[in-house]
């Protein structure tokens, strides 16, 4: 099988002044389709950076990343929008929701900049919103909603668009223990249902025993990696 | 991203930030409503200025007075030139002259049944006077072949009095004179000669037409055949040494009269060829490009030439200043209200930077991004301009009560047509809204091109 996500020697480096800063060390990683792959690493290490890199946020300073046959290196900026639409949900820590979009809005954006029209959005919108178990705070701004609710419509955001690969960064790191098990599992079920293929970051062992692979980095460079036999659900 | 949303989501971020959203809409109203009341103000004034003088006579003719033109040094302008029968010749020459005429102006006491006067008569080429524009009211013009057949002005009739109902103690009423009274009626001349001022001669001149009220500067004239009104003037000016145009002012206006120096001409020799010389030469031209074009022609020739044209070009100038100063100031305010757009937008940028990022990363396009920024703030130019167009008919319609009262009775004596100040015609309120959404749209470049510019991680590690 041919892997949906793959990288190849990735570098990165900062400049700082006069100081050069390498941040990733040549990562290579291939992610198949359907897979769940957890970057298991000390805060500092470099996952955020991988994980912004592999999603095309950020450009490498060496090496490629090759999403379903598509070297991001060859898209242009102007055309990685549409790529990240049509290829990539994102979820992140601090929730990122719009403050003054309800939680229905904020869900359906995505599918605003794809020009479908509002009745088609709010139709997608509520039944995923249904099925986070927010069905009854569908009018709710951010701050009218717990960590754990934000969180559901960050997910719903991210999977509104049936995207390929699902990029979650520390999603359950400002959350409490009962709440991360609760998003994690609804992460990975749908994920599993949808046959998406999830790369989940997190400085966590217990999260990161909700994949199907845990590759562990250190300063930069993946040191280990190990199948989990039997994933937590 | 469909338009809809576009504009609902543009709509939505400026009003999150109401007061200031508000303060830059402000900017955009005061320099829309100063230009758009300041253009109105100019064309009111030419309109009002053009229906006015249209009013006093036609834009295509032009008139030649005999004497000099003399410029501010009290200079002669060009040679002296003379209104003879070669002047017309070589004036029907020029391009775009429709039609001409030479002018004699007599003055003479009159009889109209009981009723006495004085009247003023121009002879002219009765076959030249459809031409120049001789519109009739009631009856004809004269034909070529008929003698002493005249038209007459609709005020002549206003120069009679009926003398004997006055000294019986009625009210003179010149209001309820009626114009066609002096139709198909014999007008009885008595004119005297002017070196010997007992001797007399009786003309008899019949109204066939009574011209109609578009041009108030033939409305107090009697015209007729140039051939019988040299006869009347041959009889007057007989055994008088002077050059005849000089002891006859013309009649209208006085002003440009005054302008006429008989000195400049006076103790030269050759006056008794010159007594035959014209009053003055009427021509006609198509349009009103070319009236200034001649007129201005014949004035650099030294020819004492005039159109009411030229009175307008003067108030056309002055008008078109007026306008520049006044939509000059608007501009400035214009273009600070600009400046106050791309602040505001550059400040939202700053709020909004991890937002920018954020629809960033799930799926904005540059596009989507700069058409956001840039409708918000076409958005405001088009908030501020309609009000700002809104608050300008309200003033506009403030300044026409309020000069109107002033300038009805100045300006149009007798018309009852209404004097605008202020006009705001379609084409500047559209201008005026459309000009306000451009620049909010100039305004956004450069913001938006700094939202484009964000870096998606950069924003939303914003803290
Ligand atoms: N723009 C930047 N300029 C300079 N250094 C940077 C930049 N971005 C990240 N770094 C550095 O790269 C290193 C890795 O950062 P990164 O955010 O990837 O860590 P992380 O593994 O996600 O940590 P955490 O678990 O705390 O989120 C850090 O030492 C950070 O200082
Ligand atoms: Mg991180």
């Amino acid at each position: 099988m041919k892997p949906i996500l793959q990288a190849a020697d990735v570098l990165k480096k900062y400049r700082l002044g006069s100081q050069v800063v390498s941040v990733l060390n040549g990562i290579t990683l291939g992610v198949f389709p359907g897979e769940i792959v957890a970057i298991l690493g000390t805060s500092g290490c470099g996952k955020t950076t991988f994980l912004n890199i592999a999603a095309g946020l950020e450009r490498p300073t060496g090496g490629d990343i090759v999403i379903n046959g598509h070297n991001l290196n060859k898209i242009s900026e102007q055309n990685m929008a549409a790529f990240r639409r049509r290829y990539i949900g994102f979820v992140f820590q601090l929730y990122n929701l719009i403050p003054s979009l309800t939680a229905l809005e904020n869900a359906t954006l995505p599918l605003v900049f794809e020009g479908i029209p509002p009745a088609q959005r709010e139709k997608r919108g509520r039944v995923l919103l249904q099925k986070m178990g927010l069905g009854d705070r569908l009018g709710h701004k951010p701050n009218e909603l717990s960590g754990g609710q934000r969180q559901r419509v960050s997910l719903a955001r991210a999977m509104i668009n049936n995207p390929r690969i699902i990029f979650a960064d520390e999603p359950t790191g400002n959350l409490d223990s009962r709440t991360t098990e609760e998003i994690l599992r609804l992460l990975i079920s749908s994920v599993r249902e949808m046959k998406q293929t999830l790369l989940l970051v997190t400085h966590d062992l217990d999260v990161a025993a909700y994949g199907d692979r845990i590759v562990e980095m250190v300063d930069g460079s993946i040191v280990r990696e190990r199948t989990v036999s039997v994933p937590l659900k | 991203m469909l338009k809809r949303d576009l504009l609902l989501m543009a709509n939505r971020n400026l009003w999150r930030r109401r007061a200031r959203t508000i303060l830059t809409c402000l900017g955009v109203l005061i320099g829309t409503t100063s230009i758009v009341v300041m253009l109105s103000l100019g064309i009111g004034l030419k309109q009002g200025m053009e229906q006015t003088m249209a009013q006093w006579g036609s834009l295509e003719i032009v008139r030649i007075h005999a004497g000099m033109q003399f410029d501010r040094e009290g200079n002669p302008i060009g040679e002296e030139q003379r209104l003879n029968d070669g002047t017309v010749a070589e004036i029907k020459a020029i391009p775009g002259v429709v039609a001409v005429s030479p002018i004699y102006n007599v003055h003479s006491e009159a009889t109209l049944g009981r009723k006495r006067g004085h009247i003023s008569l121009v002879g002219m080429d009765i076959k030249a006077m459809a031409e120049l524009e001789f519109t009739l009211a009631h009856g004809r013009l004269p034909k070529p072949e008929e003698r002493f057949t005249v038209v007459a002005g609709y005020q002549v009739i206003n120069n009679f009095m009926d003398e004997r109902a006055m000294r019986g103690g009625m009210p003179f009423n010149p209001a309820a004179q009626d114009p066609t009274e002096l139709l198909d009626r014999r007008i009885r001349l008595t004119m005297h000669n002017q070196a010997d001022h007992e001797k007399k001669q009786t003309f008899n001149v019949y109204v066939v037409g009574i011209l109609d009220e578009q041009n108030m500067e033939r409305a107090w004239e009697v015209y007729g055949s140039i051939a019988d009104i040299k006869r009347m003037r041959d009889f007057m000016l007989e055994g008088t040494e002077q050059q005849g145009n000089m002891l006859l002012p013309s009649p209208f206006p006085a002003a440009r009269a005054m302008a006429v120096r008989p000195s400049a001409s006076a103790g030269r020799g050759g006056r008794d060829d010159r007594r035959d010389d014209y009053d003055s030469i009427l021509l006609r031209t198509n349009d009103l490009a070319d009236t200034k074009r001649i007129s201005a022609a014949l004035r650099e020739q030294g020819f004492n030439a005039w159109s009411i044209a030229d009175d307008l070009e003067g108030i056309e100038h002055t008008s078109r200043i007026i306008q520049a100063i006044l939509g000059g100031i608007g501009s400035i305010t214009l273009f600070v209200a600009a400046l106050g757009i791309t602040n505001t937008m550059i400040m939202s940028i700053y709020e909004r930077t991890r937002e920018i990022g954020i629809i960033k990363v799930i799926g904005a396009s540059f596009g989507d991004v700069r058409a956001l920024f840039l409708t918000e703030a076409s958005l405001i130019g088009l908030f501020g301009g309609m009000l700002g167009l809104g608050l300008s008919y309200g003033i506009s319609a403030i300044v026409d009560r309020i000069g109107s009262s002033y300038m009805l009775q100045g300006m149009l004596m007798g018309s009852g047509e209404a004097v605008y100040i202020s006009v705001i015609p379609p084409w500047l309120a559209l201008f005026a809204v459309g000009f306000a959404v451009l620049i909010g749209l100039g305004s956004g470049l450069y913001p938006a091109n700094r939202a484009i510019r964000l870096s998606p991680i950069v924003a939303m590690r914003n803290e």
